[in-house]
């Protein structure tokens, strides 16, 4: 990927122990290109070219450095640059237009810095990277924010997790499928199998990538549907710091201060970030709820730190720590007098260290550990009395050892493989047994290029749970590059889920949305209580007698094609099919119906569930400065097993059908059968980011469409048809704007959510417009 | 190929504006009117069933439940000790029994079948051929006084005091229009109530007789302020 890169004359410069690295930028037509943004890592030191197209670093340390200089409707460079004591190295660069995300930043020879040895661009599973600046032009906040305008990637209010927490749909399935990571280690914390992406502030953010379909070769059990690596900034070659400041509609205020800084002749480098983010919440129920929110209000502490030391030359330590601190607490009035007041406490600890060492050129080793807390604290009180309705104290904690080796094997083949373990515990005041669960694992991966057009990929996961038992799971795919605009990918992998202790045991209510969800084990007797305490309004005993204890872990396999075609340098194509067969998915279903019409659901395995689909994104550069891109995904996401009992007329699925609206019944089809609850048929969306030079600020305008899909069983029928609850499908238009200042050190925002306003009772999470400005200020010595 | 980024982006915010705005699927909204309370699809017994060879259901008798205006709270009566302990007691409003339970107690201690029978309230209802929005008046009591009301449920004719007609040839319950019944509660508060449906999702009109039922849709306005005024629209 090396562009005209001319290094002109070098010029002395004073210090012994630094240089200089300044360049000009050109566009295709060889005309001068001001405001292209240049990087250089791993210093992630950002600068943009002033009117000029120049661009000057000096008194950097010496070093081998990436530099890479992207602008939007060109092809982002990437190259390879040395820094000599005393000199000032000089660039000349030419950019091609084309798409400008950051695809493969290839390092080699390089420290690698994101604290993983494995490759997620080498899984056979389709990649997603989200670059930093991308987020920042977004003007998103946290991480939920960010994903869900990604291709095939929708936040949905799960059951389980409440009004507060967000999970992630990729590819039809649900948040308790995909894993998420940070650098390579899973995070913890999921309450009711849901993780809150809405604790996730991106200020720290390097660089997101998305893996979808199953990689349970890379990453274990929990990733049946993908996994999302978040990672985070990585040292500093020159000190460096932030200030960043937001605010707008109700009253969400988001404040960062960061700060890095190499030590000891850059020996080693220290980082810290703190941040801010409180807001109001947002009622989408104005009619029945009279006052209080559906989203709710909370405030969020986070602080990071992150510290390098390179004990030799060929080891080197990180420390990380990361502490997140979220307070909530939401009042909601029904009319009728009676007042519940729902507070939500969430700590987040993560600590970890990692030794990496090289023992030659092509052995390398990592070993990490890692400890992560997460407590939460919730309470729901009825206001008049004081009384407790659901108290609920979750702490979850998790020791994670992992030691990993890269091996290269002359220039064809690469090998990684590891070992490690992990212990969990979880107490909960609402579990009626606590537990601890240990694991063990290992894997080996290796990638062949076995010509200068095919790559191959193979691995192997051997995990071992202390009450599911083990499972082995491989993985392997391939990459050809046809020619030099058309490459094909393909992988096929399996997976394995173990229910957890939440499926089994926890009866969970969830005042928003007035559910409660009960574990399987505990089903019969929970049941009884209710009706004893005379809570319970009608029980589908039916489904009583199939459930009732003996969850079964869940077996899935993936298969991915995809497809990247680039017919022009301003066309970028990608198209992909993905087929998911998942044998026993856990799944809630409604079992009861309490009083007050509370809806009592619990866990069951679908037989035979199919997640299929197939996604297109399409970037292109039509004018200079634009850069426009659309995404579609369709997925059909069944459980088979039904639409056989349709077919076979087995009871309950031969009763008829009935329309409500009508009052008419007929025989139903297997092709009435729609489809399983909370995924979308169809989800598209459409982003445009222009570079308005006159004025020198960036915007961006993109918009999401979710297709309708299922709520519940509205007709009693035990599957879902076209006259059962629909949640109507829906846009979501979102745009920003920025302008940077004073040679690129500050930078003004205006970033505009949901410009449409659109809400829906049925979607408690999603607030209406929120307008935020903010002010950025990047402190460094030009 | 020189398509203006204005002109793009114009197109674009078009077929969004045209995609934004939504319909509103919420079933109970005609049946709506601010103060009234509607209850949909509140579930009866749906285990029992009257004939032998009803799939997932048992032959058994109806578990009758009450039900109370104030804050919608559904009682059960599955045995002796739920009846000792709910029946005789104001703790109620109006009782669903019988069949599917169709026919309908208001809670009063004086008749014999009432399910509140020697119990500690006393309530009247007359039954008005009006429609639910047109009743804004409760009448005087001496019609509630010599209201021969008792069990509200299965009307043979037109003149009987029932909320559905009931053919024994389709076995399908059929909700009358334009009937409501005017309460005269315990404590001396006026209220009105119109039973609408039986089946599940409240449909116009059924015709087959496995629709998932007993799941009752009504509504009900209580005029808290203890005068005859029942209108229910602001």
């Amino acid at each position: 990927m090396i562009f005209m890169l001319t290094i002109l004359a070098q010029i002395p410069s004073t210090g012994q122990t630094r240089g200089g690295l300044k360049g000009l930028v050109l566009d295709d037509q060889g005309k001068t290109l001001p405001g292209a943004t240049v990087g250089l890592e791993p210093d992630r030191h950002l600068m943009e070219t002033d009117q000029r197209g120049e661009f000057i670093f000096s008194k950097i340390y010496t070093g081998i450095y990436t530099v890479s200089v992207s602008m939007i409707g060109y092809k982002t460079f990437t190259g390879k640059i040395s820094i000599s004591p005393g000199t000032v190295t000089n660039l000349k660069l030419k950019l091609e237009r084309g798409e400008s995300e950051l695809d493969e930043v290839v390092i080699s020879g390089t420290r690698s810095a994101t604290g993983n040895l494995l490759k997620a661009e080498r899984s056979a599973m389709p990649l997603t990277v989200i670059s930093r600046r991308t987020i920042e032009l977004m003007g998103s906040r946290r991480l939920d924010e960010v994903l869900k305008e990604q291709t095939g990637v929708s936040i949905v209010s799960n059951i389980g997790g409440g009004a507060r927490s967000v999970g992630l749909q990729m590819q039809g399935f649900g948040s308790e499928y995909i894993m998420i990571l940070i650098d390579g280690q899973p995070m913890v914390g999921r309450n009711s199998g849901n993780f809150d992406l809405s604790r996730i502030s991106v200020s720290n953010i390097e660089r997101i990538e998305i893996i979808k379909g199953a990689s349970s070769c890379l990453f274990g059990s929990d990733a049946l549907g993908g996994a999302v690596n978040i990672i985070t900034r990585h040292g500093a070659t020159q000190p460096q710091g932030l200030a960043a400041f937001n605010y707008g509609s109700l009253n969400i205020t988001d404040a960062s201060l960061e700060g890095e800084t190499p030590f000891l002749s850059q020996r080693g480098s220290a980082g810290i970030s703190a941040n801010y983010y409180r807001t109001d919440g947002f009622n989408t129920n104005p009619r029945y709820i009279q006052s209080g929110t559906t989203a709710p209000p909370y405030d969020n502490y986070a602080l990071q730190g992150r510290f390098r030391y390179r004990l030799s030359k060929n080891s080197s330590l990180n420390l990380g720590a990361r502490y997140g601190l979220r307070k909530s607490f939401m009042a909601k009035d029904f009319g009728l007098g009676i007042i519940s007041g729902d507070s939500q406490d969430e700590k987040d600890l993560n600590l970890s260290a990692s030794l990496d060492h090289s023992f030659r050129p092509g052995l390398r080793s990592m070993s990490r550990y890692y400890f992560t807390y997460f407590s939460s604290d919730q309470s729901v009180a009825w206001q008049q009395s004081n009384t407790v309705v659901s108290g609920d104290i979750f702490k979850q904690r998790l020791h994670r050892f992992e030691q990993q080796f890269a091996y290269a094997a002359g220039r064809q083949l690469k090998l990684t493989g590891g070992l490690g373990g992990s212990l969990e515990t979880m107490n909960d005041a609402s579990l009626t047994d606590a537990g601890t669960l240990s694991t063990f694992f290992s894997y080996v991966q290796g990638d062949w290029q076995l010509s200068k057009k095919l790559g191959a990929m193979g691995g192997l996961r051997y995990d071992r749970n202390n009450s599911y038992g083990s499972s082995v799971n491989p993985g392997f795919g391939m990459q050809y590059q046809v020619n030099t605009r058309l490459s094909i990918k393909a992988g096929a992998g399996t997976g394995f889920k173990a229910p957890d202790f939440r499926t089994m045991y926890l009866v969970f209510y969830n005042p928003a949305a007035n559910y409660l969800v009960v574990g399987n084990e505990v089903l019969a007797e929970t049941l009884e209580e209710l009706q004893e305490g005379g809570q319970i309004s009608e029980i589908r005993q039916y489904l009583l007698g199939q459930l009732g204890g003996n969850l079964k872990a869940e077996r899935s396999t993936s298969f991915n094609t995809g497809m990247v075609w680039q017919p022009a340098s301003a066309v970028k194509l990608e198209a992909g099919l993905f087929y998911h067969r998942l044998r026993n998915q856990i799944n809630s279903v409604q079992v009861a119906t309490g009083s007050n019409n509370r809806n009592i659901y619990t866990y069951q395995n679908l037989p035979r569930a199919v997640n299929k689909g197939i996604d297109v994104s399409l970037v292109l550069s039509p004018v200079k400065d634009l850069e426009v891109s659309a995404g579609y995904q369709y997925l059909e996401a069944k459980d088979l097993s039904i639409q056989d009992s349709i077919h076979a007329g087995n009871w309950p699925y031969n009763q008829n059908i009935h329309d409500p609206e009508t009052g008419s019944s007929y025989t139903p089809k297997p092709s009435d059968y729609w489809g399983i609850e909370n995924r979308s048929r169809h989800m598209f969306n459409l982003r445009a980011f222009y570079f308005y030079r006159p004025w020198n600020i960036n915007l961006n305008i993109r918009a999401n469409y979710r297709g309708k899909y299922p709520f519940g069983d509205r007709n009693g029928n035990q599957f879902i048809d076209r006259y059962d609850t629909f949640v109507s499908g829906y846009f979501l238009v979102n745009a920003a704007l920025e302008k940077k200042f004073f040679n690129q050190h500050l930078s003004l925002r205006l970033t505009a959510d949901n410009l449409m306003n659109y809400t829906d009772m049925l979607m408690p999470g999603q607030p209406g417009r929120v307008i935020l400005a903010g002010i950025t200020y990047r402190i460094y010595r030009d | 190929m020189k398509m203006s980024s204005k002109n793009l982006l114009f197109h674009l915010v078009i077929l969004l504006l045209a995609g934004a705005c939504k319909k509103d699927e919420n079933p109970a909204a005609e049946l709506q009117d601010g103060k009234s309370t509607v209850i949909l699809d509140l579930a009866g017994d749906t285990e029992a069933a009257m004939s032998e060879n009803t799939p997932g259901k048992v032959k058994r008798p109806f578990n009758i439940f009450l039900f109370r205006f104030k804050d919608q709270k559904q009682i059960w009566i599955r045995n002796a000790a739920d009846s000792a302990k709910y029946l005789k007691t104001s703790e109620w409003d109006i009782a669903f029994t019988g069949p599917y339970n169709s026919e309908i107690y208001v809670n009063d201690k004086s008749y014999p079948y009432n399910p509140g029978y020697g119990g500690a309230a006393e309530s009247a209802v007359v039954l008005l051929h009006q429609a639910y929005e047109r009743v804004v008046m409760a009448p005087a009591d001496s019609e509630f006084d010599n209201s021969d009301i008792t069990k509200i449920g299965w009307a043979a004719s037109e003149s009987s005091g029932g909320w559905f007609f009931y053919s024994l040839s389709s076995h399908i319950m059929q909700a009358i229009p334009n009937r409501t019944y005017v309460l005269r509660l315990p404590d001396g508060k006026y209220a009105k109530l119109q039973l609408l449906n039986a089946y599940k999702g409240n449909p116009p009109s059924v015709t087959d007789l496995n629709w998932p039922a007993p799941y009752l849709t009504f509504r009900y306005y209580v005029q808290q302020d203890g005068s005859r005024n029942l209108s229910a629209t602001d």
